[in-house]
């Protein structure tokens, strides 16, 4: 019997208006999203390898195990996803490359000490001179977010009142149907009517993105693709629900379509952006650039202010009674040639470099990126729990859940974001170890990492070298996803058991 | 008689539930909107005032003229609230230096502590009104003339001795006061809600923009309005009416805009542009510093230009530089008393190159001029086009017009900047700044800054606003008055 439902309430929906209007809009959506896919992934590809490439080669070229702690791992590159025509995750405004900090030198008592590579995360805020009027990207998440979410709705909003106001679902109960029976009938029946046109401009879109070699699908990527249906499916299914709902509990069709939209309005169109306005009132605070500046400079000094004490305290007991700078102005003054003479003597005990020495420049090196990275890691820290607290309260919209979701699937988006942090994360650690051990490997070097005397001077094995690749793994993004998931699941079951007791309860 | 039937239109539509369900839902959107928005805006107001506190300190720092690190930051604009167009995306501060003009695409978003921010998409009042109201105009007009055909009312109106074009005014009329009367009490409400903080600050004119932008919607309401009508005249069958509107308003409002943005990129290559830009200003400087080296082959000067051989026991320094700036900076708080000779050859030295980082700063300024108009800026022009052929997109930027907040209204602010820069100029020329020894010593006191000009910017009066909103507010007009000859000529056809 149910079978026998749905099959006419396909058949209704097929033939009607809607349905062609459905196709078309749908199809021109997913075609336009592939060919401008087509037009921009090449450009990102090439730009990824190319940019990769010379990071490597400058590399390879480093052949002193100093230039490496120097220089550090180059720059390190974001992989671009193969799916990002699905989500494309705010993509410009997250950084694509982690480059070199700024690199400072002082020269002193101790002589000259050079900095080490640290980690530094870029920022990048391309709206700052950005001229065009802004717009939204059309990709997979537009296209469901708001077209799935506003086409049930259509299909829906009359299923019920509809039907009551022409008497043909008193005709209907009349036979041996029980309520829930009709309802899932309907569900299924308006869910597949809404799925044909999707998955048929879906198959238009990868059939058109699969004309181009530059985006090659894996087979991950395509159980990827199954499951990013299955989402559309399931958010698709929440909106059928809704409708049914409100459409069992009103009189007239018109009713229940005004209210409908306007319930669309104001959670799919304008919550995910109020709501995302709102969360900044109770974000956690950052740090302004200029607080973060000053406390950078505070813990800098303090280190630095020790390494000078106790760099002139290792000279004054190495060479003691030699005159300090102003005195040296001083007797400037008053016999020149003297004051040279003082003067070559200073330089060439501040040149000399005994271990003492070593160990101080080396441990100052060490702090110093300690310090600039712990202070760059908290702040980043900071960001992130603004982002993850505005995306949790924009969450009780179901268009930002399934964005989050699709983002996650595709590969693309925040989350994306995290994951190749976390790879850089792990590629420093294992570089530095590399240098460590490198260095411990070689007997006659000193064991001063980060000052050139003190690390060992054989050349390095080019293909020795750790190389950064960042890659998009299944299983980060899925994990990432589930509670996005499970949202939706939840929804769906929500709005379904809403529809059945508001429906069960109401006279036809 | 055509009262009658306008106070009967009005009247069914008062009563519907639709009408209710426009008025609640636009109000809560309004309203939660607004509280939203004033905060961000009270936000950015905070900022704004912190940043211009850390400019102000910056001057007090410097103690020579040459140390002089001034920058003005861009205020909010309190109608962005209505509008935010811009206004919240553009950098907004400026450096002022002597030594280059600044452009639209130089300001930098510093007071941004969190970029990762700008991931999330913005909202303001005008996105409601264009959003939900069209909808709402949609569904007012779908049945008004394919309805009371299928129910037969229109044949009964017809029978009586009015005119067709009666009819159809009357309908008009009516749906657009029910459709003026949410937009109006959600006014109503923002005003209470900006009345009652201290934070914005309207004034006369600022009402008068408000009013524009809301002439604005009603024009735009009553081009949706006409569409729903156009088409349920043409279809006479009230779900095949219904279905169209929604698709087109998807279309119009939903997919077009975002669509043209990405689907038409302007054709021609930006980076031969660039490239050749990047060489003139090269030249530029080639011919600084082929004069600078002449400038010194004649003069007893050697060494850094930053020290030359002066004798200075004490002193800081900066420099920066990019492709269309270069900014040096040197505080000697001790000068030696040997290089007292020298000091004269110095100032000379600073007047010339003063000058000279003065002109080669107007010819880069016309370079980038140039390379910025035929790229960036003729870009967004195009797509700004583009995307007028939506009326939703021609009604969001003329409202950001009236507000202030388009590309033209970031223009003045860059003019006002520019108009600063030259100020700090004639300043520096009145101190006679470049050939002074404050230039880059301080060990005879520092600079006082005591009558540095202030940076000060008025938004433009509310006329120049209206004409730049005119076109577009013309081009509605047009619309309207084309939709509804259509509609008519329909309409008098049909048969009943």
């Amino acid at each position: 019997m149910i079978w026998h439902i749905i099959k006419r309430e396909l058949f209704d929906h097929i033939n009607s208006l809607r349905f062609i209007l459905t196709v078309v809009i749908l199809s021109a959506l997913m075609v336009t999203n592939a060919v401008v896919h087509l037009r921009a992934h090449p450009k990102r590809v090439r730009n990824y390898s190319e940019k990769i490439t010379k990071s490597a080669n400058e590399l390879k070229s480093r052949s002193e195990l100093y230039a490496l702690a120097r220089k550090g791992p180059g720059d390190l590159y974001k992989r671009p996803s193969s799916l990002a025509f699905i989500a494309d995750g705010g993509d410009a405004y997250l950084p694509k490359n982690i480059s070199n900090g700024e690199s400072w030198s002082i020269s002193g008592q101790g002589g000259e000490v050079k900095s080490n590579w640290w980690l530094n995360y870029g920022t990048v805020n391309p709206d700052a001179t950005d001229l065009t009027p802004y717009a939204t990207k059309i990709d997979w998440v537009f296209i469901i977010t708001y077209l799935l979410s506003f086409i049930p709705l259509l299909f829906t909003f009359d299923a019920l009142s509809g039907e009551r106001e022409q008497g043909t679902l008193r005709l209907c109960l009349a036979n041996p149907i029980s309520r829930p029976v009709l309802l899932i009938g309907k569900f299924l029946g308006t869910l597949i009517t809404v799925l044909i046109p999707f998955v048929f401009a879906v198959l238009l879109n990868l059939a058109v993105i699969s004309v181009d070699s530059w985006t090659q699908l894996s087979v991950a990527d395509w159980g990827r693709l199954g499951l990013i249906l299955l989402i559309a499916a399931c958010y698709a299914g929440i909106f059928v629900g809704l409708g049914l709902m409100v459409s069992a509990g009103t009189r007239e069709p018109r009713v229940s379509l005004v209210v409908l939209l306007l319930i669309w309005v104001a959670g799919v169109i304008f919550m995910p952006s109020t709501l995302g306005t709102l969360s900044t009132k109770w974000m956690p605070p950052v740090q302004t650039m200029d607080q973060f500046r000053d406390a950078r400079k505070a813990a800098l000094k303090q280190i630095n202010d020790d390494y000078g004490a106790r760099m002139s305290a290792v000279k004054e007991k190495k060479s003691p009674n030699l005159p300090s700078l102003s005195e040296l102005q001083k007797l400037y003054e008053t016999s020149p040639e003297a004051a040279m003479a003082a003067a070559e003597k200073l330089r060439g005990t501040w040149e000399t470099e005994g271990d003492e020495e070593l160990a101080l420049k080396a441990e100052l090196i060490k702090g110093d990126v300690e310090i600039r990275e712990r202070l760059n890691r908290e702040r980043l820290d900071a960001q992130i729990a603004q982002v993850q607290r505005a995306r949790a309260v924009t969450r009780l919209s179901p268009a930002a859940i399934v964005q989050y979701a699709l983002e996650s699937m595709a590969g693309t988006g925040f989350n994306r974001h995290l994951q190749y942090l976390e790879h850089v994360h792990q590629h420093t650690k294992q570089f530095r170890q590399f240098i460590v051990e490198t260095d411990r490997a070689d007997i006659q070097s000193p064991h001063f990492i980060g000052v050139p005397k003190g690390m060992s001077q054989k050349p390095v094995a080019s293909e020795a070298i750790p190389k950064f690749e960042d890659k998009i793994a299944f299983s980060d993004t899925f994990n990432t996803a589930t509670l996005d998931l499970l949202l939706l699941v939840l929804l769906l079951g929500v709005f379904v058991s809403g529809a059945f007791l508001v429906f069960i309860r109401s006279e036809v | 008689m055509l009262r009658t039937l306008i106070r009967q239109e009005f009247l069914t539509h008062l009563m519907s539930a639709r009408f209710f369900a426009a008025v609640i839902i636009t109000l809560l959107l309004v309203v939660a909107n607004a509280v939203v928005l004033l905060e961000d805006y009270e936000r950015r107001l905070m900022k704004y005032s912190q940043q211009e506190n850390a400019h102000r300190q910056k001057v007090q720092e410097a103690k020579t003229y040459s140390m002089l690190k001034l920058s003005v930051e861009r205020p909010p604009n309190p109608l962005s609230l209505f509008s935010a167009g811009l206004d919240k995306r553009l950098g907004t501060t400026f450096e002022i230096y002597y030594g280059s003009v600044p452009i639209i695409s130089d300001g930098s978003a510093r007071s941004l502590d969190n970029t990762f921010l700008n991931l999330f998409s913005k909202i303001d009042l005008v996105l409601i009104f264009q959003v939900v109201l069209s909808l709402m105009a949609l569904l007012f007009a779908y049945d008004a003339i394919a309805g009371d055909w299928e129910s037969g009312t229109l044949r009964l109106v017809i029978s009586h001795p009015v005119r067709r074009g009666s009819i159809l005014f009357a309908k008009y009329i009516g749906a657009m006061v029910c459709l003026l009367i949410p937009v109006l009490m959600s006014l109503l409400m923002v005003l209470i809600l900006l009345s009652s903080t201290s934070s914005i600050q309207l004034d006369g004119e600022d009402f008068l923009r408000i009013g524009g932008i809301v002439l604005t919607t009603s024009i735009y309401l009553s081009v949706f309005y006409l569409i729903g009508l156009l088409i349920s005249a043409t279809t006479r069958r009230t779900a095949t009416s219904l279905m169209l509107c929604m698709f087109l308003w998807v279309a119009l409002v939903l997919v077009y805009p975002n669509w043209s943005r990405f689907t038409i990129t302007p054709v021609g290559d930006t980076r031969a542009i660039h490239s050749s830009a990047d060489q003139q200003i090269e030249q530029i400087w080639e011919e600084v510093d082929r004069e600078e080296r002449v400038f010194l082959a004649n003069s007893p000067l050697e060494g850094e230009p930053q020290k030359f051989n002066l004798d200075v026991p004490s002193s800081n320094s900066f420099s920066s530089g990019r492709h269309f700036s270069k900014r040096h900076g040197v505080n000697m708080s001790l000068l030696g008393k040997r290089s007292e000779p020298l000091v004269p050859h110095v100032q000379q030295y600073h007047a010339t190159m003063g000058a000279l980082y003065i002109r080669s700063a107007e010819q880069i300024a016309l370079v980038r001029k140039q390379t910025l108009d035929s790229t960036a800026l003729w870009e967004s022009i195009r797509h700004e086009r583009l995307m007028k052929l939506s009326p939703a997109s021609l009604y969001t930027f003329t409202a950001a017009a009236w507000a202030g907040t388009d590309l033209e209204g970031m223009f003045d602010f860059v003019q006002a900047v520019q108009g600063y820069r030259r100020t700090i100029v004639d300043y520096f020329h009145d101190k006679d700044a470049f050939g002074s020894r404050k230039w880059f010593a301080s060990d005879r006191g520092a600079v006082d800054w005591w009558d540095l000009p202030q940076f000060h910017f008025d938004r433009t009066d509310v006329w120049e606003n209206a004409t730049r909103a005119l076109p577009g507010l013309l081009l509605l007009l047009l619309i309207n008055l084309a939709l509804f000859t259509v509609t008519f000529l329909f309409f008098i056809k049909i048969e009943v």
